[in-house]
């Protein structure tokens, strides 16, 4: 081969995906954009997005939520997830979690420092903790719709990570129901008993109403702003930070550890919410009153809901750390700050 | 490690179904996304029972530890020259096999979300999450591997970019995704995607052709599928639990119509993309059994018996299926050769005389059917006359499976096309059960269009071979040729093969 055609052929070889480089990705792209970019051919795919006669009714579902949505932008694989999660990435950081959750059982399984619980405490974690199952269950199916009508797969990877975030925290109450059991109760690990407190307690009642309207919020804006930037930030305030300052109170230290543990996962779900609007908005402006508009309708009903589930902790919670419904207003609203999205931030 | 055992907790983490109160059941789960019901309670759905039971913490644990596996052969096959090694028609068969396969496990990702919400019980629901999961760790594993070899290959471009084309084996494979999984209601998504697909037809792609690349030392991809393999045969466990519901539920004629339309579906599509890459290929030292075998045990004999203990029964084309099993991908491997310039990988013949023998024991009667084909295609070749061994006439598209009717007079008695006509218009089919399906549901798929009909209906602009190939993504750079550089042909007559293979 000559010199000449060495050259040639080394300029040829392309350094990476034809897609990436056509998207304008100059510098070398990295294992996350490798496996993440553009996966999702059928967005915007004319003249349906799936290989079927036009009113299919997965293509008219399709064509109505996602395409169709108010929340849009020209190029939806130009986002990124701050936390530049792979599969691999995401597996491993969370197998570490879950020995450090082991590790947190073990020591409480071990027995030498768990203070004894009182029952009128179990009784609490059997009316919040235990039944939160259901809310978080229904936000992990809520962030599968998600995943599945997403625009990109940058943002469906987002999605899928955050429903396995809901299962895991899921789990490990299951976990502890069947723990507390052994020692308070069969109707701890009852699961008729607890399902019974999520359908007929009153203190429950509006968020699971939130909750089951969340499920029928399909167009792919509202989904997101529904669940990301109002009911899961809201619910995850009160069930992860409320919970978690009077688990401390209490000396249920084992799932005050737990919570501080979850939260982490709540966090880096707010991180890609966060990406997300601030992407949507800077591709194009108009996305902000859209979603602006979807917490404006959320809010209010998720917020009393919360205020009406706080009354399950009320006398629980500890004078010194102030009022309780400042801690879940403080976290939501630093949330839409960071979003843009205060009323105050209209621009 | 924590003291209590999985199963002194799991049902208490998987019981998560209660009944809806501030919305209806109709509005949380619409019929057009959940599928047929019957007359069945919401209720009735919670007693779906997964077999196969895994907690997160498990799964994590498990899956970073196979990826780690593939990671370690993937760094061992870096560091050496084995790639370079490989056969350049077995290349072809993993070029085939990204391009079509890698980007559509992204799609069952979404199929297997869209299960995990809509799902008729929490144990579904969880299972399709791991589901989910998993169909990303394949896409993003096989992406990887696929990307390391860009340097080496262009053609491995299709790996990412085959879906983005109107390549005419990109929307076979598109039209049979969406039909089994990727546009469709979830019960039947269960029943489709998961039990057929996966239990079925999976097994003849991933350890059809893991066993070869074992065989020939293609380690790598060999270590990569196998790894897949072992997610599949877990998840593709929530077919079986959704159709004893359907039959429990007295919907049999229902469950017995979807494996039927996509038995013959994933029958078409594996045929032509898993048959010529295990039959020709492959090289012939390194076969570890042909596709018919490959069908007839993993077919006809495991995943057949496991539909009948199930209380289903054969598909109604059944003979018409046995029949195909002795031509059909034999017809679609030469067609792809024909069209070789329209694929992103190059097509072995893999009609050497060894190879002939070969195929002659695998499949009596080979020799009278297709080795005449093949003379006149070796004369061509030896003549100097490779252009005229190019597909110069498009073929006819099949309006149910999108795949050319490449029936060569002499290999099936039923050479006709069959046509439909709806709503004015008229649709072609390569066989009965294809005509069948579409007919048994056209408001399913009227208007779809093949390739051939984009080009007539004025889709394809210009309307010229330089506009088709543009529309089907086909470059100069990767557009197929003959992976043996036409060696089959002119070793067969070497004193005539002068300039042959310019």
């Amino acid at each position: 081969m000559s010199n000449a055609e060495t050259t040639r052929s080394a300029r040829k070889a392309p350094k990476t995906w034809s897609q990436l480089s056509a998207a304008g990705v100059r510098r070398k792209p990295s294992e996350y954009e490798v496996v993440t970019h553009n996966l999702i051919y059928h967005m915007d795919k004319s003249p349906t997005p799936f290989e079927l006669a036009a009113s299919a009714p997965l293509n008219a579902w399709y064509l109505r939520y996602r395409e169709g949505s108010t929340f849009r932008v020209d190029d939806w694989n130009g986002f990124r997830d701050p936390h530049r999660l792979t599969y691999h990435s995401y597996v491993s950081q969370q197998n570490q979690r879950e020995i450090h959750l082991d590790a947190i059982v073990d020591r409480f399984e071990a027995g030498g420092d768990r203070p004894p619980l009182s029952a009128d405490w179990v009784a609490v974690l059997e009316r919040v903790y235990l039944t939160s199952r259901y809310s978080s269950h229904v936000l992990q199916m809520a962030a599968m719709y998600l995943a599945q009508l997403s625009p990109s797969s940058y943002v469906a990877n987002c999605a899928e990570f955050q429903a396995g975030d809901e299962m895991r925290r899921i789990q490990r109450s299951a976990y502890r129901a069947k723990s507390l059991s052994l020692q308070f109760g069969e109707q701890l690990a009852d699961t008729q008993a607890t399902r019974r407190i999520w359908e007929d307690d009153e203190a429950w009642q509006p968020l699971r109403k939130v909750l089951e309207e969340l499920l029928i919020a399909y167009d792919l804006g509202e989904a997101f702003a529904a669940l990301n930037l109002v009911v899961k930030p809201l619910h995850d305030a009160f069930f992860i930070n409320v919970l978690g300052v009077v688990a401390q109170a209490e000396d249920d230290e084992e799932l005050a550890l737990m919570l501080d543990d979850f939260r982490l996962d709540s966090d880096r779900n707010n991180d890609w919410s966060k990406a997300l609007v601030a992407y949507a908005v800077s591709q194009r402006p108009e996305n902000r009153d859209v979603l602006a508009g979807w917490v404006e309708k959320w809010r209010p009903q998720t917020e009393a809901a919360i205020e009406a589930a706080s009354a399950m902790l009320a006398d629980r919670w500890p004078a010194d750390r102030g009022d309780m419904g400042e801690l879940v207003a403080e976290t939501y609203e630093a949330l839409l700050s960071d979003c843009g999205l205060l009323p105050t931030q209209a621009v | 490690m924590p003291q209590l055992r999985r199963s002194d907790w799991y049902d208490i983490a998987r019981d998560m179904n209660w009944n809806l109160r501030y919305v209806s059941h109709e509005q949380a789960f619409p019929p057009e996304i959940v599928g047929p019901m019957g007359d069945t309670e919401p209720a009735t759905w919670w007693k779906w029972d997964e077999p196969y039971k895994l907690s997160y913490r498990e799964y994590v644990y498990n899956q970073v530890d196979k990826d780690a596996g593939v990671a370690a052969v993937g760094a061992a096959i870096a560091r050496s020259n084995l790639f370079d090694q490989l056969d350049e028609g077995w290349k072809g068969a993993i070029k085939a096999h990204f391009g079509a396969v890698t980007v559509s496990e992204g799609q069952s990702t979404l199929a297997e979300s869209r299960m995990g919400r809509f799902g008729l019980a929490a144990a579904w629901r969880n299972m399709a999450l791991y589901g989910a999961l998993d169909e990303m760790r394949h896409v993003q594993i096989q992406l990887k591997v696929a990307h390391s070899l860009l340097e080496k290959d262009p053609q491995f471009d299709w790996a990412h970019k085959a879906y983005h084309t109107g390549n005419w084996a990109i929307i076979a494979a598109m039209s049979h995704n969406d039909e089994l999984f990727l546009g469709s209601d979830v019960i039947s998504t269960a029943i489709q995607l998961t039990f057929t697909f996966e239990t079925g037809f999976t097994n003849l792609q991933f350890i059809g052709m893991a066993a070869d690349a074992m065989e020939l030392g293609d380690v790598e991809f060999g270590a990569l599928i196998s790894s897949i393999q072992t997610d599949e045969a877990r998840h593709a466990q929530q077919g079986e639990p959704t159709l004893k519901l359907l039959l429990e539920t007295g919907q049999k004629d229902l469950a017995q119509r979807l494996i039927d339309v996509s038995f013959w579906r994933a029958w078409h599509l594996f045929a032509t993309l898993t048959g010529p890459s295990l039959d020709y290929w492959t090289p012939l030292e390194h076969r570890a059994m042909s596709f018919k075998e490959f069908m007839e045990e993993w077919i006809i004999r495991q995943f057949m018996d496991q539909l009948e203990d199930l209380g289903l029964e054969k598909p109604w084309y059944w003979d018409q299926f046995l029949d195909e099993l002795d031509w059909y991908h034999h017809s679609e491997h030469a067609g792809i050769w024909y069209f070789r310039n329209t694929v992103w990988w190059n097509p072995d013949a893999g009609v050497s005389d060894s190879e002939r023998e070969w195929l002659e024991a695998k499949y009596p009667g080979w020799t009278e059917k297709f080795g005449t084909l093949w003379d006149t295609i070796g004369e061509s070749v030896r003549a100097d006359k490779v252009d005229a061994t190019f597909g110069k006439t498009l073929p006819i598209l099949c309006n149910t499976c999108h795949l050319p009717v490449f029936k060569i007079p002499g290999t099936t008695s039923d050479c006709e096309p069959r046509q439909s006509v709806h709503e004015e218009r008229t649709y072609t089919f390569c066989s009965e059960p294809c005509q069948w399906i579409f007919d048994q549901s056209p408001q399913r798929y009227v208007g779809t269009k093949t390739l051939i009909d984009r080009l007539t209906m004025g889709d394809i602009q210009p309307p010229t071979i330089e506009g088709i190939l543009e529309y089907m993504g086909i470059t100069p750079d990767i557009a197929g040729d003959d992976a043996a550089k036409y060696r089959w042909a002119t070793e067969r007559q070497p004193q005539l093969a002068a300039g042959a293979a310019a």
